[in-house]
């Protein structure tokens, strides 16, 4: 062994990196008592930060870039006219791959854990290494079954043909982050082959590549699995540090056909897979967290015609192709897309020549650049892995897992907007966010409410009230709660409102009994409240109050006024504010109505004023 | 150039010297261990360096005879290594020999050259390789019996140069887990010994399931495997047993055989006849090709295998340049970090296979070269197969796939037509090397290739697994007591003259480890 680079981090690398491998490491769900630790704050290790962008930022922020640059660029139309000739001439082609970390409990071919354990303290560099991982002489792989379901999951998921008999290659290229000097990977005969993928207009492709269909299809050419490398750490400007702690780790590999045609198509298939693997539980990290990586090969040929008859993954008629590799984020696979596209279209109509090369792409650029051509390029030297029997899957294990499979993210999406009357978006955004824990909380509090206020007097009255509940109570779920989340920067795990006591607050909004004012207090309070004990050996330290309690306690519940109070109540504000009664009087401004609602929900006393109803009050007043 | 000191010192076995106080402390510690008793208590064995020795033995580094390695000390132990510390053996040291088992002459040494007991009019002769430092402790009783491997013919040419046995049994039987690749699908830890009888007491040891090994063969293979394989009950009867069917393969009479070594062959086989034996000629076509298909695939394998020693974690990195001036030249495509390190970590026998092996698996060589020779390896398998009156164990239940169309009806035309039940035999006997050692100064003098046909008879057992047997028979005219007495002491005085054994082999079907141990018993009994 060679001291200099394997030896440990030193103390403050070590500390700097645990966070970091903290939070990248393949993170099964927490075990209930890392939950409940954490949520007591009982735990050294900071909650994971996800900094999971969801789609309605995504498509929010999409919008507000898209509006900017037609600010910036005068007109919509002139924009048009100065992009539009050339991609009028020209058509994209662009074939994906795509890296995924499986989640699993061990390595690939070695038994030493995948996962950082609970009570590790965050996994010191070079700590989950068996001898095999560091490659020492005289080592041989041994193949974990374990890591075989999440990938047939993963394969199942993407509707590929599961290969009864697949093998293992390697992969020769000199690297320190590749102990062996090669990879095992499946290049001969990959496990899984010929699926799909299909999206439409809620995935994010443009309205131009659906060409008028509900929903495009992209072949999934193959899925292997090999092993992750070992990550390098830059320690100052001469020495590197090594840890072996993912080297060995199993991928997945998922290649695309080249069936895609635009930047914004490319993105939201990966985003896509992303969210089926997750979907699945085949994968948990996500490329935020450097858990899935994708490189790109693109390619732009003129319209009508076969490019230069190049061709690969079995599609012909291309243009050459070039290669952008290590894209980690949705927005460097478009960006990255988008910018080789404009160079190979200027490169070829200036009379030059694509040249088959490899390139790179670091955000923020507007360029790729090249890393090494055709005559660079590395021969891998394919070869079967003799120390390693062929993997040979039944089809009953296909089976089963087909039938025990987790509902896919389509699925799940289709049930909260058919079942539960959300809107596409909402299904979209709730489904995406905290590995499903969130759409979780909403089915029950769902059902919990409907089962208290549904009146199930026919079969259309109930899919109407279990519409209506739906749609409230997503409302809270995303909203609501994910406003309180964000003020208080908390993480999902750290949410103290219960199910039950969310369904308490809407049962009392839904009977009327407390405002939706109050209502959004009671939570605040709720959200704040330290959680309820959940055993008898825990003392209570805190008795978490009922909803009840608080709608009392806070002197919340709605009493209505009578029609005469609500009268007196908008001739007192009427009268002491004669100018704004002239404005909707004499002006038409009907706008001001509502601060008149707003000053008797203010001026009421707490919990007597509903709004719709001061609306009426104060609209009668002024038109008479 | 040899150096004037004892060969078993520096040469043949590196840490081998009884007055060295650390191995008296270890033979001390070994001794009052858990293990003392076991059928291997108090016995030498010495281990071939490409063996790891674990932390019971802290002296002992393992290099594989190269400088890559040249300070490496195992963290654990070859599961061979541990059977026998558990079985109550000494391990007496680690043998020299060629660099990660290259070579058929124990000559590619970071270490220096292995040098024969046996000298020819002054010239120390070749020991063969790449065990030729196990075989020479074993024949210079400086152990009771060594491990060597055995990947185109390393434990069973030496053996026949030394005048020793060396076995080979099939692969996948003894665990290779410690055992530092050269070409993993076909490396395989061998034994050598004094005698049949104690090859075989020591392969039984060792023949075990090692889940560490992947091609470790499963409990339910050996299950089957055994029952085919009558030898444990019958080799106590070995002067009873019933006659065995013994092949003569008519495709060994090269030219490159020599009359003395080809007398020797004839002789032992016309002795057996007479013994009740049956001799039965057969053809084995593929045998021309199978030497080319074995350095082609070999040097394939190695060149992955030994990409591991890269310098970043194996070998002391060149001190004159600094650690990031060679990352960054690395990136830069000038290859100072690894290409410089492999350049001067590797001896010159490392460096040819592993080019020939990078261009055989290269893109635009792999179909003519890599492809070709994983074909002719069928081929050479299928030849055996033809011939054995034991079927295949691996082809009848494993086989996943049936093999290509062509070569199965090849398979099956060959099995229906000319080869009967009736001219199918129970083993092979040929010569294991087709000269006599030559001198060290000749194999200097010989182009590299020259001395890879060294290996033609023994590379097919290889290229199949096949358990194969070397045993050494008397050469015409030489009695078993005329010549220089062959002591440890006469060896160090220069040696004890020429040669006076050729070695013979026996192949058997895979898993017919003990009819090729009985075989080769039968064939010692002879003299």
């Amino acid at each position: 062994m060679h001291s200099s680079t394997l030896r440990t981090a030193p103390v403050h690398l070590t500390r700097a990196l645990q966070h970091p491998s903290f939070t990248t490491a393949h993170s099964l769900r927490p075990c209930v008592v890392a939950k409940w630790l954490q949520s007591r704050r009982l735990t050294t290790a900071s909650p994971r930060t996800q900094e999971v962008i969801p789609l309605r930022k995504h498509l929010k922020d999409e919008a507000k870039r898209k509006k900017a640059e037609v600010k910036r660029d005068g007109d919509v139309t002139s924009k048009k006219q100065t992009l539009d000739p050339r991609l009028d001439k020209w058509e994209l082609t662009v074939g994906i791959e795509i890296h995924a970390e499986l989640n699993t409990a061990c390595k690939l071919f070695s038994s030493a854990p995948a996962e950082v354990s609970v009570g590790d303290d965050g996994g010191s560099a070079n700590s989950r290494v068996a001898d095999f991982d560091a490659a020492l002489p005289g080592t041989q792989p041994q193949f974990q079954i374990a890591t075989l379901l999440p990938a047939l999951r993963a394969a199942i998921a993407l509707e590929c043909e599961v290969q009864r008999k697949s093998g293992w290659d390697r992969k020769h290229y000199f690297h320190w982050d590749q102990p062996n000097g090669y990879q095992i990977t499946q290049y001969y005969q990959p496990f899984a082959k010929d699926g799909s993928l299909t999206l439409g207009a809620f995935d994010g492709v443009p309205a131009e590549d659906l060409n008028g269909a509900e929903s495009i299809t992209i072949g999934i050419k193959q899925i292997q699995m090999e092993q992750d490398t070992a990550k390098t750490m830059n320690v100052g400007s001469s020495t590197y540090h090594v840890d072996l702690n993912r080297a060995g780790m199993p991928l997945i590999e998922v290649i695309t056909l080249p069936h895609i045609h635009s930047p914004q198509t490319a993105a939201a298939v990966v985003r896509k897979i992303q969210a089926v693997l997750k979907g699945v539980d085949a994968c948990v990290t996500g490329m935020e967290l450097g858990g899935l990586r994708a490189d790109v090969n693109v390619s732009v040929r003129q319209r009508g015609t076969s490019g230069i008859g190049s061709s690969y993954s079995g599609v012909g008629g291309l243009g050459q192709r070039t290669e952008i590799k290590n894209l980690s984020s949705f927005k460097a696979v478009e960006d990255a897309i988008v910018a080789e596209r404009d160079r190979q279209i200027t490169v070829l109509e200036a009379g030059g020549v694509i040249e088959g090369e490899t390139r790179g792409w670091t955000l923020g650029a507007t360029e790729t650049t090249r890393l090494r051509g055709k005559e660079g390029e590395v021969d891998y030297r394919y070869m079967p892995d003799a120390d390693l029997p062929p993997l040979v899957i039944g089809s009953d294990l296909v089976q089963h897992l087909k039938t025990t499979m987790p509902m896919l993210p389509d699925a799940v999406e289709r049930d909260l907007e058919e079942w539960h009357g959300l809107s596409r978006k909402d299904a979209k955004t709730l489904n995406e966010q905290d590995n499903g824990d969130r759409v979780e909380f909403f089915e029950r509090t769902a059902s919990f409410l409907l089962a208290e206020v549904g009146t199930f007097k026919s079969e259309v009255a109930t899919t109407k009230e279990r519409r209506k509940t739906g749609k409230l109570v997503g409302n809270w779920v995303l909203h609501e709660l994910g406003g309180l989340l964000a003020t208080h920067q908390r993480s999902w795990d750290d949410v103290r409102v219960t199910a039950d006591e969310l369904k308490d607050v809407l049962v009392c909004l839904h009977k009327n009994e407390i405002t939706a004012r109050a209502a959004k207090q009671i939570l605040a309070e709720l959200f704040q409240r330290q959680p309820a004990p959940d055993g008898p050996y825990w003392p209570s330290m805190d008795t978490r109050p009922s909803v009840e309690q608080l709608v009392d306690a806070g002197n919340l519940r709605l009493r209505p006024l009578s029609e005469d109070e609500y009268e007196k109540l908008a001739m007192q504000i009427m009268d002491a504010n004669p100018d704004m009664v002239k404005a909707v009087r004499e002006k038409g401004q009907k706008g001001k109505v509502m601060w008149f609602v707003g000053q008797m929900v203010r001026q009421g006393e707490e919990g007597t004023v509903e709004p719709e109803k001061a609306k009426v009050v104060i609209e009668r007043l002024m038109g008479g | 150039m040899l150096s004037p000191q004892p060969a078993t010192r520096q040469h043949c076995s590196r840490s081998l010297n009884p007055l060295q106080p650390q191995r008296v402390r270890n033979l001390l510690h070994n001794l009052f261990k858990d293990h003392l008793h076991g059928p291997l208590f108090g016995k030498l064995i010495a281990i071939k360096d490409n063996i790891s020795t674990g932390p019971s033995t802290p002296s002992l580094a393992t290099t594989a005879a190269s400088n890559t390695l040249r300070k490496h000390a195992s963290p654990f132990a070859a599961t061979v290594v541990r059977l026998l510390e558990e079985n109550g053996a000494l391990i007496a040291g680690k043998t020299n020999c060629d660099e990660f088992g290259m070579g058929s002459h124990s000559l590619n040494s970071a270490h220096g050259p292995v040098k024969n007991a046996y000298v020819r009019g002054g010239h120390a002769l070749s020991a063969g390789g790449s065990s030729g430092g196990s075989a020479v402790a074993v024949a210079t009783r400086q152990c009771w019996a060594a491990l060597g491997t055995d990947t185109g013919g390393s434990v069973r040419l030496p053996a026949a140069y030394c005048g020793i046995v060396g076995f080979k049994p099939s692969y996948g039987l003894l665990s290779r887990w410690g055992l530092l690749d050269y070409a993993n699908s076909m490396d395989t830890v061998g034994v050598l010994s004094r005698d049949v009888p104690d090859a075989r007491s020591l392969f039984r040891i060792l023949n075990r399931f090692d889940e560490e090994d992947p091609t470790s063969l499963p409990p339910s293979v050996r299950a089957r495997l055994s029952s085919a394989n009558a030898g444990e009950e019958s080799d106590k009867s070995v002067g009873n047993a019933r006659s065995l069917r013994i092949g003569v393969p008519t495709d060994y009479c090269l030219e490159e055989l020599s009359s003395p070594v080809h007398r020797a062959w004839i002789r032992t086989l016309n002795r057996l006849q007479d013994e009740g034996h049956q001799l039965v000629p057969v053809n084995l076509p593929s045998t021309k090709q199978a030497l080319s298909a074995y350095y082609v695939l070999a040097p394939a394998e190695a060149s992955s295998n030994l990409a591991k020693y890269d310098g970043v974690r194996y070998g002391s990195r060149l001190q004159d340049s600094p650690s990031h001036q060679e990352a960054e030249a690395d990136k830069s495509g000038k290859g100072v970090l690894f290409s410089r390190y492999r350049g001067e970590g590797f001896g010159d026998e490392v460096k040819r296979r592993i080019l020939l092996g990078a261009f055989a698996l290269s893109a635009a060589a792999m179909d003519n070269y890599f492809i070709q020779a994983q074909k002719i390896r069928r081929l050479v398998q299928a030849d055996f197969d033809r011939v054995f009156a034991s079927p295949n164990p691996l082809h009848t239940a494993s086989s996943l796939s049936p093999p290509k169309p062509d070569l199965a009806e090849k398979i099956a035309d060959e099995a229906s037509s000319p080869h009967s039940m009736r001219s199918r035999v129970d083993v092979l006997i040929t010569p294991t090397a087709p000269t006599l050692p030559p001198t060290i100064d000749d194999v200097r003098q010989q182009d590299p290739l020259a001395s890879y046909t060294n290996d033609v008879f023994t590379v097919p057992a290889s290229l199949a697994g096949l358990p194969s047997i070397s045993v050494p028979v008397p050469l015409d005219g030489v009695a078993e007591t005329t010549g220089r007495p062959q002591s440890r002491a006469a060896y160090e005085d220069g040696g004890w003259g020429d040669v006076r054994s050729a070695g013979m082999q026996v192949i058997g079907q895979f898993g017919d480890d003990e009819i090729v141990l009985r075989m080769g018993e039968i064939i010692e009994g002879l003299q």
